[in-house]
């Protein structure tokens, strides 16, 4: 049987948002699919603790994460969110300034190029991203965040500024990779042909579902 | 030297009629604010006849209890004027920047008086129109200063949630607004301490020349003021920011709307 990882609990949100429990596998690609509104990305947020829930609770290897230092959660289960992030500076500098607030050495250039070429960036390591398209920025920011290597990577949207010859390149790269790291994935998208897919697990949640 | 020339009130009416061209102007530039000047001057002139009222009683008739209220009043007031200007910040962060603006302005202020003047703080002579101006330029750099990290905070969202999501501490996240606001709330008052002298005599200088002190003795309370309402302006705000920003988030590290 597969092994659960994350899982909640009775979880609601501001009494506006009632999620059913929620399991997710580990070493899986697990899609969280529902209509706008339905709290998704708030899910997201709730599982990496930068959101408080009003109710229930979110288990994480079977400890309650209320109980978890939440540094450190959100150095295993890191999510990389809708809106994107980068310092107004070449490729290079972003990576070094991200390691940098997280108290660690800058990776070799060598590094930085393979976890671009996952994310489809063959740009030089000197490109200014204030140049970049928004997809572009978008696939910079994936591959930062993705060199961190955590154990469950959370994807909001990924593929929201990109087409979708780009958006499959980019998220069967991403899977590969994680697969051979074991690293966990949840995925929220809309995109259904890429749920239909890459997702191993589909979790659909809805409104005042419980 | 001689002393200062009295005014008599037609000779002090005269002045009102420059507010004519400056109205003059606004209605030739189509600014809009005839009523904000008409009623900027009339508040000024009220208030100050008020202070000028209340100060010569307090002269006439020295207390410490005189003194010791009229500080807490200008305390009140800066601290009011304050948070009315940055209405947005959270009740904690209120409270920080009230006893930040209390405590550096009486520290500033006493220093000054008692050990730099060498007067009792209950000498209202020294300490009432000192705090005005201690207070006064801290009041001003607290504003500036909560303001840019207010704005900062704001236009630096996407920045602070994705350093969230990577596991980095609010305090290293935040720190760096909080440096940046002390910054642009002090080089007002730097720049102010540059062009002194050259580009403008100050006000409190050119009121004790006025008054027929020597312009070496002004010179040297101008300095001695400059650089007491710089570290009031940067002690306001660097105990209000420190403290403050602690209040932007809690035990779970979440950074709270």
């Amino acid at each position: 049987m597969d092994q659960i990882v994350l899982n909640t609990k009775n979880l609601s949100f501001r009494e506006t948002i009632h999620y059913q429990d929620i399991q997710i596998q580990e070493h899986k690609v697990n899609f969280i699919v529902g209509s706008s509104g339905t709290g998704k990305s708030t899910l997201l947020r709730l599982f990496n603790a930068t959101l408080m829930p009003s109710g229930g609770s979110i288990y994480y290897r079977e400890k309650d994460i209320a109980d978890i230092d939440t540094i450190e959660l959100r150095k295993e289960v890191t999510l990389i969110s809708q809106s994107v992030y980068l310092f107004d500076a070449s490729i290079k500098e972003n990576f070094r300034q991200f390691y940098e607030f997280r108290g660690l050495e800058t990776p070799s250039e060598q590094v930085m190029l393979d976890f671009l070429n996952i994310c489809c960036i063959t740009f030089a390591l000197d490109k200014d991203c204030t140049t970049m398209s928004g997809g572009e920025r978008q696939r910079v920011y994936i591959a930062i965040f993705l060199s961190f290597t955590p154990r469950i990577l959370m994807l909001d949207e990924p593929t929201s500024a990109l087409d979708q010859e780009n958006s499959h390149n980019v998220i069967q790269n991403i899977l590969k990779h994680c697969k051979e790291k074991g690293i966990t994935v949840i995925i929220v998208s809309h995109d259904s042909s890429l749920t239909k897919e890459f997702g191993e697990q589909i979790i659909t949640i809805g409104k005042g579902d419980k | 030297m001689q002393g200062i020339v009295k005014l008599n009130i037609l000779q002090f009416g005269l002045v009102y009629l420059l507010l004519i061209i400056i109205l003059l102007i606004m209605k030739k530039s189509k600014i809009n604010q005839t009523k904000f000047l008409m009623i900027a001057s009339l508040r000024m002139t009220v208030q100050l006849v008020l202070a000028g009222l209340i100060l010569t009683y307090i002269f006439e008739n020295p207390h410490p209890v005189f003194v010791v209220l009229y500080i807490i009043t200008m305390i009140a007031f800066s601290i009011r004027r304050t948070l009315n200007k940055n209405k947005q910040i959270n009740r904690n962060f209120k409270l920080a920047v009230s006893f930040s603006l209390a405590l550096s302005g009486l520290f500033v202020l006493s220093y000054f008086v008692m050990v730099i003047v060498g007067e009792s703080i209950f000498n209202p002579q020294y300490t009432i129109p000192l705090a005005g101006m201690i207070l006064g330029n801290a009041m001003t750099g607290v504003t500036l200063g909560l303001k840019s990290f207010n704005e900062n905070i704001k236009t630096g969202r996407n920045k602070i949630d994705a350093l969230l999501n990577l596991g980095v501490t609010p305090k290293k996240i935040l720190l760096p607004y909080v440096n940046n606001s002390l910054e642009t709330a002090l080089l007002p008052t730097m720049n102010n301490m540059i062009g002194m002298g050259i580009v403008s005599l100050p006000g409190m200088m050119t009121g004790q020349i006025l008054s027929g002190t020597q312009p070496t003795t002004a010179i040297m309370y101008q300095i001695a003021i400059m650089i007491a309402i710089c570290t009031s302006v940067c002690l306001t705000v660097f105990c209000s920011l420190h403290f403050g920003y602690r209040t932007l988030y809690n035990k779970r590290n979440q950074i709270m709307n």
